[in-house]
């Protein structure tokens, strides 16, 4: 997986005071993140029926078991584009300096269906197709704090 | 067909009222929605006294940091019943997307099971100062956690995936887009209550507008605004001793998320095969097909949703709603055009939600629509928010059940309707209705 620093592509002095929004870590979460800053990309999975869930929650959405125990694993963060948008305005504080910015709909490898959204970092004028193949990448947004996004990845 | 819902065109819309759409209203929301929906129950030839059941969807739909606030930014039924100085019987606010067919729902089973006698059915809309999807969010937990950090935030994104999943998928343009908001304008411009009163809108201003979030541009979206509309609804029977002619709520369906999914990540095919579900349900609700609605009202908040309604209602094939549009197959002043937005719709009147919809289907069925009343108008549909999560409402201005029984009255007003239609007579011209369009129509499940 691919690091992009973003204070690397940029001079800091044009990023903009306010910081984008940090996730908080909740008891459910925090294995997320860990991963995550360590630029990992995980998904839960289900322990009963060992479905991939995006996002998970109380109950498994594939065997409805209320006690799920899903635990994040670490999967290939590859995936292929579904959909995309080029963002003009951002309605959240610390992205204008990256405005217009990629976000991307990605389908995962691993399981049909399974979608994450994330920045793509080829900026905006990367050339995109349906089916187009990503792969996994990271912003560090704070100390100890990374992103999941994604990039190009080279077609096969 | 005769539906399967047993309350099938039992109950009636009575009256209406609609306060002026405004950018931000001189008056507190909550005094404007008392003010309007006293004016509904005059109007419905009632007194407050007599109304007896209060429903509403009171969701604040912004992404914005707004503080919600009862009569300020929202106006919750409870509210309402406070407020009003009536004794109702029954209060009750629908909680999902679709914030009107819920509640419209709401009334129908009240008035049906006679809970309520009179229900006031209302949606107050609120445009708060700043801007309205603005979010000074610097930490974020639970749901979100999962989106904003990410950088995927509000409806504009929301909206902009599955509208350009479509565009690749089916090889659409979105200039083809500008038939839908020209439309809009050009019937909301009709509308004296409407924010875009007499402010129709050219294709090329729509061209020419900056574009938001790829390939969504300025005027895809409807403008928040400040505006309550009411209406009563009551027993089809006490509704023919009322000055109006009823129009009858014939079904309703509402949408059920069927897959989980990140906060508002709807993809196309969610949107589109919860869609068929929802429009299935209406059709066996009512008893009705998409080629006898001669007013099928599709929701417009953003003018995507009105390609993704025209496919999931059946009213075009998969994947050709904005050629459809492009041809013209909307503009409801030509004698071929089927009028999906001839009541303005959101982009046309302001964000008044789901709200132009019934409006519209109410006063074209009752025969008050007046210089924009239509020639043929007996069965219309209300469509509000996407087709997957949101709901529509199957109205009529005949009581086709209790005509083919022959026991009960029919009401003689207006112009869309000179003689008593029966169910056969329905299909008949549910037939005509389907050669004089001439619309290639997908199998509606």
């Amino acid at each position: 997986m691919t690091a992009l620093r973003p204070t690397a592509l940029r001079p800091t002095t044009q990023r903009p005071a306010a910081p984008r929004p940090l996730p908080v870590p909740d008891r459910d979460s925090a294995p997320f993140w860990a991963a995550a800053a360590r630029h990992v990309l995980t998904v839960a999975r289900c322990s009963r029926c060992r479905s991939y869930a995006v996002p998970p929650g109380q109950t498994c959405p594939h065997c409805h078991s209320t006690e799920p125990g899903f635990a994040f694993e670490p999967v290939s963060g590859h995936g292929t584009v579904r959909s995309w948008t080029v963002l003009r305005q951002s309605f959240l504080p610390g992205f204008d300096a990256d405005l217009p910015f990629t976000l991307v709909d990605v389908e995962l490898a691993e399981q049909a269906g399974l979608r994450l959204i994330g920045r793509l970092l080829d900026g905006p004028e990367a050339p995109l197709r349906l089916g187009a193949p990503v792969r996994a990448a990271f912003e560090d947004v704070a100390p100890g704090v990374s992103v999941p996004a994604f990039v190009l990845a080279s077609a096969g | 067909m005769s539906g399967r819902f047993a309350a099938r065109n039992k109950t009636a819309i009575a009256g209406y009222a609609h306060s002026p759409v405004r950018r931000h209203a001189p008056r507190p929301l909550g005094a404007l929605a008392v003010d309007t929906a006293r004016q509904a129950i005059a109007d419905a030839g009632l007194e407050p006294g007599q109304v007896d059941g209060i429903v509403t969807g009171a969701l604040f739909p912004t992404a914005g940091s707004h503080a919600v606030e009862d009569g300020i930014s929202t106006v919750t039924a409870d509210w309402m019943a406070e407020h009003l100085g009536t004794d109702p019987r029954y209060v009750a606010g629908f909680q999902g997307i679709g914030q009107i067919p819920g509640a419209v729902a709401l009334a129908v089973n009240a008035i049906a099971s006679g809970a309520a006698d009179h229900v006031l059915m209302y949606r107050a809309l609120h445009n708060p100062p700043g801007r309205y999807h603005a979010n000074p969010l610097r930490e974020v937990g639970g749901q979100q956690q999962w989106t904003a950090p990410q950088g995927f935030f509000g409806p504009l994104a929301m909206i902009a995936l599955p509208y350009n999943e479509y565009l690749q998928r089916y090889g659409a343009t979105r200039d083809a887009m500008a038939a839908v908001s020209v439309e809009a304008r050009k019937n909301g411009a009709r509308i004296p209550w409407s924010y875009w009163y007499k402010q129709p809108l050219t294709a090329r201003e729509y061209l020419a507008a900056p574009t938001i979030a790829d390939p969504v541009r300025r005027y895809d979206c409807d403008i928040p605004v400040d505006g309550v509309a009411a209406f009563v609804l009551t027993s089809a029977e006490r509704a023919r001793d009322l000055p109006h002619r009823p129009v009858y709520v014939t079904g309703y369906a509402s949408g059920v998320p069927a897959t989980r999914r990140l906060p508002l990540h709807w993809p196309l095919d969610d949107i589109m095969s919860g869609g068929a579900a929802t429009a299935r349900r209406l059709w066996e609700h009512a008893g009705l097909g998409p080629g006898e609605v001669d007013l099928p009202q599709v929701y417009d908040g953003f003018s995507p949703f009105v390609w993704f309604w025209l496919e999931a209602l059946g009213l075009c094939p998969a994947g050709e709603a904005h050629r459809f549009v492009a041809d013209g197959r909307i503009d409801s002043d030509s004698p071929g055009g089927l009028p999906v937005l001839s009541g303005g719709g959101a982009l046309g009147n302001g964000r008044m939600h789901g709200v132009p919809q019934m409006l519209e289907c109410y006063l074209q069925l009752s025969g008050r629509a007046g210089p924009r009343q239509r020639e043929r108008a007996a069965v219309a549909v209300a469509c509000h928010s996407s087709p997957h999560y949101g709901g529509a409402v199957a109205y009529s201005s005949e009581n086709f059940l209790a005509a083919a029984g022959g026991a009960l009255r029919t009401h003689q007003k207006g112009p869309a309707c000179g003689t008593s239609h029966t169910p056969a007579m329905l299909v008949c011209r549910g037939q005509a209705g389907r050669g004089r369009r001439a619309v290639r129509r997908a199998e509606p499940g």
